[in-house]
């Protein structure tokens, strides 16, 4: 083949730009230990990155969402459990009055029934961490639960201002939770009642008044045949509701793993599709920066003699 | 008998032929960088013999032309792949700006954090959506219902700036191809008064092999605007039609390309005078307007479905909700599509009239933000059965896939270019060495041309110095 001058120079230049476009990618590679920056190198990989990053951020998200609702759930597991213990004093009182005919000690236990009401009462307008009321269904902005009283002080009746929703959230895709109950619920569907409820007889409030006044009348009869009975329903309710939060917690525990795990998976297999082989980068750009350090010795030492060096 | 005086006549024609051909050798040699020179020979016979008594005396050398050394089917493979290279290039450098202006960019803050993209729409979205299901956990809360109403607007904003970007590349690709279709037609004009000089030139029976080399170099720089086909006249003149309608004919430029628009903005090319519309395959004109009508317009209705789907999905779970005064019925988005998109400026201005809530006077109603976040995993039909993210994702990497395709092809393009210059390098192209070699070859000739006057001279000399003896 005739080789001419600038078939070579061309030639050459052609070969030095080839090695260099593939030293800048390999040297982009190793500096950024990225095999892939920009959608154009691997359009499939792009794809992929983008997908899994909205699903990490997502799980990271989720993650938020079950330790806020983990507080309003543990705020709530110890009002429940304070008004459980609540109810079994009211219980133990009326238990104890039963037979009891001394007009001193009924009103010294009316007087602690009392008590145990306005405690009720705290319980019920609880709010959690950030201000909302936790017992008044999604009517979480005013206090649920207000009391009126008699010209004694003693409250005569307690008035549920809040609704029968809850707000549920999300904490996995498509799985949605609730830390929020209705403080009473008589519709006969929904979340129910905290502490009323029309399904399982529980009005705490109202029980509470009555087993007050029975006392205060000393009708010990009436306390047994129907306060007393009625207190048990309020306990079992509670009750229910404290094993439904101990549900959620566990629900949340799990859930709050399980997007945990995703996360990293989702983040490992980030690092899988986008990361360089750092060893197989750095052999071939040695083995490029050799291949271009001897075309640039062998064009320059071929370059620079012609016959004209050796014409005299 | 040539005679002394005949053979003296012989040798100084000798020495001019050899003058000519270092003549020939100096031209090759200035050109031997020159890309569409031709490397030139004097092509040279024996003059007409004498017819003698004892059979035909030569005398001497005579130049019968200068011809250069074409390949013609390897420069019309060159324009062709110049055309190539030239519709892949202007695809390359507007899809490549496209590509940018997304700025989905993957890059690894720290070594310990998964690499991400941070700074594009794909995050602005799975933000947004975030920002749905925090305010879905404590919907009264004023700090997250901000930040509800402030990442819809990085989203509004990102799309209004990546749609105003991409309108920006097509109308300079508009531009780019009124200047393509002003060079085309300059070099029309180039081929047809380049075509009259050869023609006069050939018709006088000379050959005028440098404005072949610049009509070459002219149709290799039409080539990379416009593809074209040639046919050669007997002539000489060399025949141009673009997109089968003829441009030069012989020495005369009858048509020329016209960018016109067909009625929305987005100029097409016809011929001038014959008024067809052109479908041009090659060239840069073509490659702009690929770019334009292809991937670029693809990723601007993609973005458009994305955000109008996001207009009316969004719209009609939100405006069933109500805010923390109890109002309903406003709308979260405004505007029609990626350019318009905004968020309604009430909202923005009072992040307490986002209705968040299912029911009115329910300040902990979440059902709306919960419905706003759950769309973000939902497939909606509009989308192609894709999420928000997926069908970002999938435009993201329609693009990747348009960009990686025409870098493959431009790859092999250039490859090719570089073989066929190889190729006609070997044919056409200046060898210094080869040049060198003949120099020397002409100068021995000269000077034995030199030696053969000089003996002559010393002869005449003696016939001369016989007379006076």
């Amino acid at each position: 083949m005739r080789v001419s001058t600038s078939s070579f120079t061309d030639g050459f230049l052609y070969q030095i730009n080839q090695l260099q476009s593939q030293q800048t990618t390999l040297q982009g590679e190793a500096s950024t230990g990225l095999s892939i920056t920009e959608p154009e190198q691997d359009p499939a990989v792009m794809n992929q990155v983008l997908n899994l990053q909205s699903e990490a951020s997502a799980g990271a998200q989720y993650q938020n969402n079950i330790a806020q609702i983990q507080n309003s759930a543990t705020t709530a597991s110890d009002a429940l459990n304070s008004l459980q213990s609540l109810v079994e004093q009211a219980g133990e009182i009326a238990t104890q009055a039963n037979g009891l005919s001394s007009p001193t000690q009924l009103s010294s236990y009316a007087t602690q029934v009392g008590q145990l009401i306005q405690q009720a009462l705290q319980i019920a307008n609880t709010q959690d961490a950030n201000g909302n009321y936790i017992f008044g269904g999604t009517e979480t902005g005013t206090a649920p639960f207000s009391a009126t009283t008699s010209a004694n002080g003693d409250v005569t009746s307690v008035a549920y201002s809040g609704n029968t929703s809850v707000a549920d959230s999300e904490i996995a895709p498509g799985l949605t939770v609730s830390a929020q109950t209705p403080g009473e619920n008589n519709t006969g569907s929904g979340a129910e009642g905290v502490f009323a409820d029309s399904r399982t007889g529980a009005d705490l409030f109202s029980h509470l008044i009555s087993l007050q006044q029975n006392l205060q009348s000393g009708n010990t009869s009436a306390i047994a045949s129907t306060d007393s009975p009625n207190l048990t329903k309020d306990e079992n309710n509670v009750v229910t509701q404290i094993s439904g939060n101990a549900v959620l917690q566990s629900t949340l525990e799990v859930a709050g793993n399980v997007a945990k795990q995703q996360v990293t998976t989702e983040t490992a297999q980030m690092s899988n599709d986008t990361s360089a082989n750092l060893a197989q980068t750095l052999t071939q750009l040695s083995q490029t920066q050799t291949a271009y350090q001897a075309a640039l010795e062998s064009g320059t030492m071929v370059m620079s003699i012609s016959l004209v060096d050796f014409l005299q | 008998m040539l005679g002394l005086f005949g053979t003296l006549d012989m040798a100084s024609r000798s020495l001019s032929v050899q003058q000519e051909e270092m003549t020939i050798s100096g031209q090759n040699l200035a050109n031997v960088n020159s890309p569409s020179y031709a490397d030139e020979q004097l092509v040279t016979s024996q003059s007409v013999p004498l017819p003698t008594q004892i059979g035909d005396e030569g005398t001497g050398v005579q130049m019968t032309g200068i011809t250069e050394s074409r390949n013609p089917l390897l420069d019309s493979q060159i324009q062709a792949e110049a055309s190539v290279t030239g519709s892949l290039n202007a695809q390359q450098n507007s899809l490549q700006n496209a590509e940018a202006y997304l700025d989905e960019e993957i890059s690894s803050t720290s070594s310990s954090a998964a690499p991400d993209s941070p700074n594009g729409l794909a995050t602005d979205l799975s933000n947004m959506f975030n920002a749905f299901q925090s305010l879905s956990t404590d919907p009264s809360d004023l700090s997250l219902r901000q930040s509800a109403v402030g990442s819809a607007q990085y989203v509004t904003a990102q799309l209004n700036q990546v749609s105003a970007q991409l309108s920006t590349v097509q109308a300079n690709l508009n531009t780019s191809v009124q200047n393509d279709v002003a060079s085309s037609n300059q070099d029309l004009n180039t081929i047809a008064s380049l075509n009259k000089q050869i023609v006069a030139a050939e018709a006088a029976g000379g050959s005028a092999n440098q404005l072949i080399d610049q009509r070459e170099a002219t149709l290799e720089n039409l080539a990379g605007l416009a593809n074209f086909s040639t046919s050669t006249e007997s002539n000489g003149a060399v025949d141009v039609s673009i997109g089968g309608v003829t441009m030069v004919s012989g020495v005369t430029a009858v048509d020329q390309l016209q960018a016109y628009d067909p009625g929305n903005g987005q100029l097409q090319v016809r011929a001038q005078n014959a008024g067809t519309n052109i479908t041009l395959t090659g060239g840069s004109i073509s490659g702009e307007i690929t770019a334009r009508d292809g991937a670029l317009a693809s990723l601007q209705s993609g973005l458009n479905t994305l955000a109008s789907q996001l207009i009316t999905q969004v719209n009609t779970i939100y405006s069933a909700g109500y805010d923390l005064n109890g109002n309903t019925g406003q709308d979260l988005f405004t505007g029609t599509d990626a350019s318009d998109i905004g968020v309604n400026s009430n909202v923005a201005n009072d992040p307490s009239q986002f209705q968040a809530a299912g029911a009115p006077n329910a300040a902990g109603d979440n059902k709306v933000a919960l419905e706003l976040a759950q769309l973000g995993n939902q497939n909606l039909a509009g989308l192609n059965n894709q999420t928000f993210s997926g069908n970002y994702a999938q435009t993201v990497s329609n693009l990747g896939d348009a960009i990686s395709s025409v870098n493959d092809q431009l790859n092999n393009s250039q490859a090719v270019s570089q073989m066929l210059t190889t190729d006609r390098a070997s044919t056409s192209g200046v060898s210094v060495d080869t040049e060198m070699t003949n120099l020397i070859q002409y100068q021995k000739a000269y000077e034995a041309s030199a030696e053969l006057i000089t003996t002559l001279n010393e002869m005449l000399q003696t016939v001369v110095a016989m007379k006076t003896v």
